[in-house]
């Protein structure tokens, strides 16, 4: 994990993050190649303060930040890693005039997409998010559920090597989540996609990798399958709806009571 | 609250329904978010349940905001089929406008003139999106257009109330800009310039323009000699206000988007601090050039410097400590250093004048003369070097 030239697209050392005096990150140390990552944890657990980390909006408290094969806390590289990242915060906002269009053609202006192609660029990344019908549409006159997709078409708009999003599926009702769950797993083929989420099935049906983040350490790394598998390795059946389900909370409980060290277990200790 | 939702593409085969008092809920606005969407989303492909949602939004409190939405597309559509339309059309055109809002042609169109309602639908209705901006046209843009004619009118019927219950009319007179905008995007030197600086547009280009008129038309109309010296005095603290409002996590909604972007940070501070300044310096000189001379008052011009000066310098005290604060000490150390004096001065004596008077001569200490304009001069390059060194400082979120 630690060879001079990395084959992650992002690797974190001793990350640590602190709001005044809460410590939001806690000396994780993890990495994410190419394809769909999902964050899990309660709220509060720091995935948030993870994501806007790697999105070079919020500086580390202390540790070695690497996106794209370079450290971020070098200008240079942190503006060549901005025209490569697409973030969709978990709150944003847009002017009130704009048109989805305008949101998102405004976006790749700002992501320096190149002139001639940012047209058909917005396009495309609106009719991926199922919009086309409303890219003309104000920003303010859509629901909820279309405010967000609008948000992850200009996440998308330049086509970015590394994808954060933070809640993408929060508004969305069932038949979007799963049209949107089809779109991280075509984006998860070439771009390495970080998706923050408490919607465990988001994670069963689109993530290859799944990462559970408790009170700012890393409590479980592995693929969802075996988080499935822990479940009934601890024979715990009697709560949650499912076996994801059952495995995320005995992942969480076993890193409350310090138990970490078996294989898969606690990248972050 | 458990219930079948109706399949995406809608269709037929939807075995989901709006139901009358689903129906009359979303027309209060007390469905839950989620089941709007459901109705929305249903209503585009099933006209019965269209005819359903929008009696009902008509019966509600959308009412009257729709029947201004009406007679203002209708006064459109009448004023313009005339011209461009043939005889046939031009009875058609008034039916395909009613078509897309309720109430207005609720009987099906006669078989003989259908193929003129449905030419004359399709003529109009995307040039009405393009010019009547806002809210409902841009819904019932293309749709509406191909639904036109005898069939499924009350579809149309319902998109306009959907459009409704979420936008609401808009006020007249805004007509045309959202096509001027479609046309900024397709050039794209001029969407360039216009994305600079979203927040030229708001409320501080509103509170420039009124200070500039008032400015003006008192100095015309009451003749008061003391206007001259308080716009001088306030004129070098309005381009960084401008700033204030168009930059930084309190002020722009799109920040935390735009800080991870390239563009973000001190290069999209700098985009907007010019747009800002190409905006103001020529307004403030012009409502300079007419007001009428005060004895003693510095000339118009003297301003230019400090202001670019003290810009610079809420700029870079922004580096530490974040636009807005950085504004807000700039602006009061600035009034407190002119007006105080004046103030002071003015203190012993009584009426406007003599306090116009005494801004006016402590306006000539800071601004008249070359070795004051050297100063700024020398304190702008100060800050404009302060700020280039500080530059990184921007690139994250501002802290506090």
């Amino acid at each position: 994990m630690t060879s001079a030239v990395s084959v992650h697209s992002v690797s974190i050392h001793g990350l640590t993050v602190r709001h005044r005096r809460t410590t939001a990150l806690d000396a994780v140390d993890l990495s994410f190649g190419t394809g769909v990552h999902g964050l899990l944890g309660p709220n509060g657990a720091g995935k948030t303060s993870l994501i806007r980390v790697l999105a070079t909006v919020a500086p580390p408290t202390a540790g070695r930040v690497e996106l794209l094969g370079g450290d971020i806390s070098a200008p240079t590289h942190r503006t060549s890693v901005r025209r490569r990242l697409g973030y969709l915060p978990q709150e944003f906002g847009y002017y009130p005039g704009f048109t989805v269009r305008e949101f998102v053609a405004y976006m790749a202006w700002l992501k320096e997409v190149p002139r001639a192609k940012a047209p058909a660029a917005v396009e495309r990344a609106v009719a991926r998010v199922g919009l086309a019908d409303r890219i003309d549409a104000k920003v303010r006159t859509l629901s909820g559920g279309m405010v967000r997709r609008a948000g992850i078409a200009q996440a998308i708009v330049n086509d970015p090597e590394l994808l954060l999003l933070d809640e993408p599926t929060a508004g969305l009702d069932p038949e979007q989540r799963v049209d949107f769950r089809a779109l991280l797993r075509e984006l998860g083929r070439t771009a390495t996609v970080i998706v923050s989420t408490h919607l465990v099935e988001d994670v069963a049906a689109a993530c290859s990798e799944v990462t559970v983040i408790g009170g700012g350490r890393v409590a479980y790394r592995g693929t969802p399958h075996a988080l499935a598998a822990l479940a009934a390795e601890a024979g715990a059946e009697d709560f949650g709806d499912n076996p994801i389900e059952r495995g995320y909370a005995v992942a969480l409980r076993h890193h409350r009571s310090g138990l970490g060290g078996s294989a898969g277990w606690g990248a972050g200790r | 609250m458990k219930r079948p939702r109706p399949t995406r593409r809608g269709g037929p085969a939807a075995a989901w329904h709006v139901t009358e008092p689903q129906a009359a809920a979303y027309a209060d606005g007390s469905l839950p978010e989620t089941d709007a969407w459901s109705v929305e989303k249903h209503v585009e492909a099933c006209a019965p349940c269209a005819a359903r949602v929008s009696a009902a939004v008509r019966a509600g409190a959308a009412a009257p905001a729709l029947a201004d939405v009406r007679a203002a597309l209708l006064a459109f559509a009448t004023a313009d089929a005339p011209a461009e339309a043939t005889a046939p059309a031009e009875a058609g055109a008034p039916r395909a406008a009613g078509d897309l809002l309720p109430g207005v042609s609720p009987a099906p169109a006669a078989p003989a003139d259908t193929a003129a309602a449905g030419r004359a639908g399709r003529a109009p209705a995307p040039q009405l999106a393009g010019d009547l901006s806002p809210a409902p046209t841009a819904h019932a843009d293309t749709p509406a257009a191909r639904h036109s004619g005898p069939t499924p009118a009350p579809a149309a019927d319902g998109r306009t109330a959907v459009a409704a219950r979420h936008a609401g009319p808009e006020p007249g007179g805004a007509g045309g800009v959202c096509a001027r905008r479609r046309g900024a995007f397709r050039d794209p030197r001029a969407w360039m310039v216009w994305a600079a600086g979203p927040a030229v547009r708001g409320p501080w280009l509103v509170a420039l323009l009124v200070t500039g008129l008032v400015a003006a038309g008192a100095a015309r109309a009451a003749g008061m000699s003391g206007v001259r010296p308080l716009l001088l005095a306030l004129a070098p603290v309005l381009p960084s206000a401008g700033v204030a409002v168009s930059y930084g996590r309190h002020a722009d909604p799109m920040h935390e988007l735009a800080a991870s972007t390239p563009s973000g940070g001190l290069r999209l501070l700098l985009t907007r601090t010019a747009s800002v300044l190409a905006v103001s310096v020529p307004l403030l000189t012009l409502a300079g050039q007419l007001l009428p001379a005060a004895a003693g008052a510095p000339a118009t011009p003297a301003w230019l410097l400090p202001g670019l000066a003290l810009t610079l310098a809420a700029l870079a005290l922004a580096s530490y400590v974040g636009c807005r604060i950085a504004t807000c000490a700039v602006t009061a150390g600035w009034l407190l250093a002119v007006g105080g004096p004046a103030l002071l001065a003015g203190a012993g004596e009584s009426g406007e004048s003599s306090l116009a008077d005494a801004l006016s001569d402590s306006l000539a200490t800071v601004l008249s003369g070359p070795a004051a304009q050297s100063c700024w001069a020398a304190a702008a390059a100060v800050c404009a070097g302060l700020l280039a060194l500080r530059r990184t400082s921007f690139d994250h979120l501002e802290r506090i």
